[in-house]
């Protein structure tokens, strides 16, 4: 409604000139009539009052262009109706020039006084409107949920406060502006100039191309961050190019689609990121029951084959080296389900590491002891030197990762042959390897030992699935390590992996 | 001490609880069952058992909740049974007064060691301290803060000799980082286990045979470290 009103004091001011200058004509007209009658009464300088008065209200209502017209037409209509000898323009006493050149400047300077606060309180009306505006459009993006909701609060701005069709532009998956869903519009874009201003994050105006429905203004929507796309603006055929003012609208509008894309652009992360973490749970909380569900019946059968040797009197021994054989085969069975869930937590991406700084040596330690029989008196040589600077790695997994490889050295190695380990600094990793004295791979260097179920050494009889190496490289992987097999040249396999070595922190010593 | 000492042994899978049970008679103890927590905790009241052993994976709830509230009024010792995937979970058993724990499955034997080890502890905590320990070569006088190793004298700077008391002072029982941290270095070192593992490292190098293969200093890795004499 104000809107309306806005542009209608505009018209009657500079759009329809006709209707002011007949406005005029009337007043100057019923001034001299009014006038005429009292002219026995009143001094002639009392009736140049009159006129100057109807000079002050055509400026006052009309503005500048009338003001003037009406100062000439008053000093014209004064000379001849007023001014004896009367009807005509010439004059006798040549001290009314002066009158006619003070009513003609009083006129003018009043017309330009009046028509200035005129267009001054147009200008100011005009602006709080654009304001309000901008407050309603600015209350509306603060609450939208969706992007098509901002891209429609947009367009109906720009089509109401500016007179233009507008298009919100945002960048897709591969850095691409692409229009913003929501509504049609008959804004078409130039994606080239869309992306410089997207690119500079300055504002793109061509005004050759105004009118010809092809968007000519391209206001990057500034965020804190970063640019978060374009909004195009399209005057409609045959219309103009924008004046500056509709410029610095648009540019105000700018600012406020762009916080509100960012706004809903952190709304999605942080969806995304609660999906993300329930189905990381989900999928924990599933790997942990299936662990619980495998290992209860494994503990059981362990235990249950153990206590075979708890009878009293004791069994004879056939019975008993069958319990025991059912134990080993139960905790084979264990490793294996161990393996298996390793796996699967590994493969399903994203696994938290818990990485700590900690020396190398006591994660070696540690495995070494937890294998225990398993290593089949094998000795272990562990040839780390002192100064090897702390690592950072999850211990649980790289135990793992030992565990693995101690395990496949003693099957693949002549009983009571060493294994060896060691490490050593290279540059801005740590290479560890672990070496045995039995036949070595057959086709070492191959990466396909590292799939999932292939076994490289085809005469184990029956024992191993594959997955051993398979879950030390998706351990040593996720460390940011590589790992990689070779035979040695006096016989014997060694496996080798990385780790980052990065820069451990400080551990002050203490005064001794 | 009368008679055969108690076990409570709070486990949900029967089959467990059987193998269980025939391991630590054979031990010479006497076993009260409870399936639930809610039972556990009634028999802990009423029967007071020498040693508590416990399931963390219990149907009815939180096995913590339980040592929390046992450790209010006792201090009998309290072996954990726990899966391989629950570090965090043995970590707070631990932290909140549990002795040591098993990792499922586990054999007869071993669950027999952890149990003599933990019944001989209660026993020996009623005798008369000694201020000397011995452990392989070595023989450390606490009274005259002394360490000895083959005879010769060892030095050891104060964070190492306080972080060997810290060890020595509970035998068998798995403790925590953020407890060693806590003890030796204070509060506001909980999370920088690094220093443990620094310190630790230098305790074997100079205490043990063979520090990469340690005996006495046991690692339990991602939870602590055990003294083993």
């Amino acid at each position: 409604m104000d809107n309306e009103s806005g542009l209608a004091m505009r018209s009657t001011g500079q759009l329809r000139p006709w209707q002011s200058i007949a406005i005029t004509l009337i007043a100057c007209a019923a001034t001299t009539l009014l006038a005429t009658p009292l002219l026995g009464y009143l001094d002639l300088a009392n009736i140049v009052m009159l006129f100057l008065l109807t000079v002050l209200l055509v400026a006052v209502t009309l503005g500048r262009g009338a003001a003037v017209l009406a100062a000439v037409l008053n000093v014209l209509l004064f000379d001849i109706f007023f001014v004896p000898p009367r009807f005509s323009l010439a004059v006798e006493n040549i001290q009314y020039l002066v009158t006619f050149a003070v009513m003609l400047l009083t006129g003018l300077i009043a017309g330009q006084l009046a028509g200035g606060l005129k267009l001054k309180a147009q200008e100011a009306r005009q602006r709080e409107q654009e304001t309000r505006a901008l407050y309603e459009v600015a209350r509306q993006l603060a609450g939208t949920l969706a992007l098509a909701q901002v891209v429609e609060a947009a367009k109906q701005f720009v089509r109401d406060q500016i007179g233009a069709e507008a298009a919100v532009l945002v960048p897709d998956e591969a850095g691409h502006l692409m229009p913003a869903v929501g509504g049609r519009t008959s804004c078409r874009c130039e994606p080239h100039l869309a992306q410089v201003a997207q690119s500079s994050g300055e504002l793109v105006r061509t005004d050759e191309i105004a009118g010809s429905d092809y968007a000519s203004l391209y206001l990057p929507l500034k965020a804190s961050l970063r640019v978060r796309g374009v909004l195009a603006l399209a005057v409609p055929h045959g219309a103009l190019a924008l004046p500056d003012d509709k410029v610095a609208l648009a540019e105000a509008l700018a600012s406020l689609v762009a916080v509100a894309v960012e706004r809903l652009h952190y709304v999605e992360v942080a969806q995304a990121t609660q999906l993300g973490m329930a189905s990381e749970r989900l999928r924990s909380s599933i790997l942990s029951a299936l662990s619980h569900d495998l290992r209860t019946p494994l503990t059981a059968l362990v235990g249950l084959a153990d206590s075979f040797f708890l009878v009293k009197p004791p069994l004879p021994a056939p019975a008993l080296e069958n319990a025991q054989a059912i134990r080993e085969q139960a905790e084979r069975l264990a490793g294996l389900v161990g393996n298996l869930l390793d796996m699967a937590r590994l493969n399903a991406g994203n696994v938290t590491l818990r990485r700590e700084w900690q020396p190398l040596e006591e994660v070696v330690g540690a495995s070494i002891k937890l294998l225990g029989g398993a290593l089949d008196g094998h000795p272990v040589r562990v040839a780390i030197p002192a100064d090897l600077p702390l690592l950072e790695f999850d211990a649980v997994l790289i135990e793992r990762v030992f565990c693995n490889l101690l395990e496949n050295a003693a099957k693949y190695s002549p009983a009571g042959s060493p294994i060896e380990i060691g490490a050593a600094r290279a540059g801005e990793v740590v290479e560890i390897r672990v070496c045995d004295r039995g036949k070595g791979f057959p086709d070492a260097g191959a990466q396909g030992l590292f799939d999932m179920f292939v076994r490289g050494r085809n005469e184990a009889a029956g024992s191993g699935t594959g997955l051993g190496l398979a879950i030390c490289r998706a351990i040593v992987e996720a460390h940011g390590g590589e790992i990689g097999v070779d035979n040695r040249p006096e016989g014997g396999a060694c496996v080798r992996f990385t780790l980052p070595a990065g820069v451990p922190p400080v551990v002050e010593e203490e005064p001794a | 001490m009368n008679g055969k000492p108690k076990i409570l042994l709070v486990e949900d899978e029967k089959l467990i609880r059987r193998f269980v049970r025939a391991a630590v008679e054979e031990e010479g103890c006497q076993v009260v069952e409870a399936e639930t927590l809610a039972r556990g905790l009634i028999e802990a009241g009423t029967t007071k058992p020498d040693l508590l052993v416990l399931d963390l994976g219990l149907p009815d709830g939180n096995g913590i909740d339980l040592i929390r509230d046992l450790r209010g009024w006792s201090d009998m010792p309290i072996l954990i049974l726990s899966a391989r995937t629950q570090e965090n979970d043995k970590i707070d058993a631990l932290d909140a007064g549990a002795d040591d724990y098993l990792t499922k499955p586990f054999g007869v034997g071993e669950l027999q060691a952890r149990v003599r080890a933990l019944l001989r502890r209660r026993t020996r905590s009623g005798e008369g301290a000694s201020p000397l320990v011995e452990f392989g070569a070595v023989r450390v006088d606490l009274s005259r803060r002394v360490v000895e190793r083959a005879g010769q004298g060892v030095h050891l700077t104060p964070i190492e000799y306080r972080l060997l008391c810290a060890l020595l002072a509970h035998p068998g029982k798995v403790l925590t980082q953020r407890a060693l941290l806590r003890d030796v270095w204070g509060p506001s070192y909980v999370e920088s286990s690094h220093y443990l593992r620094v310190y630790v490292g230098h305790l074997r190098q100079k205490l043990e045979d063979d520090p990469t293969q340690p005996r006495h200093f046991l690692t339990e890795t991602s939870v602590g470290y055990r003294f083993q004499p």
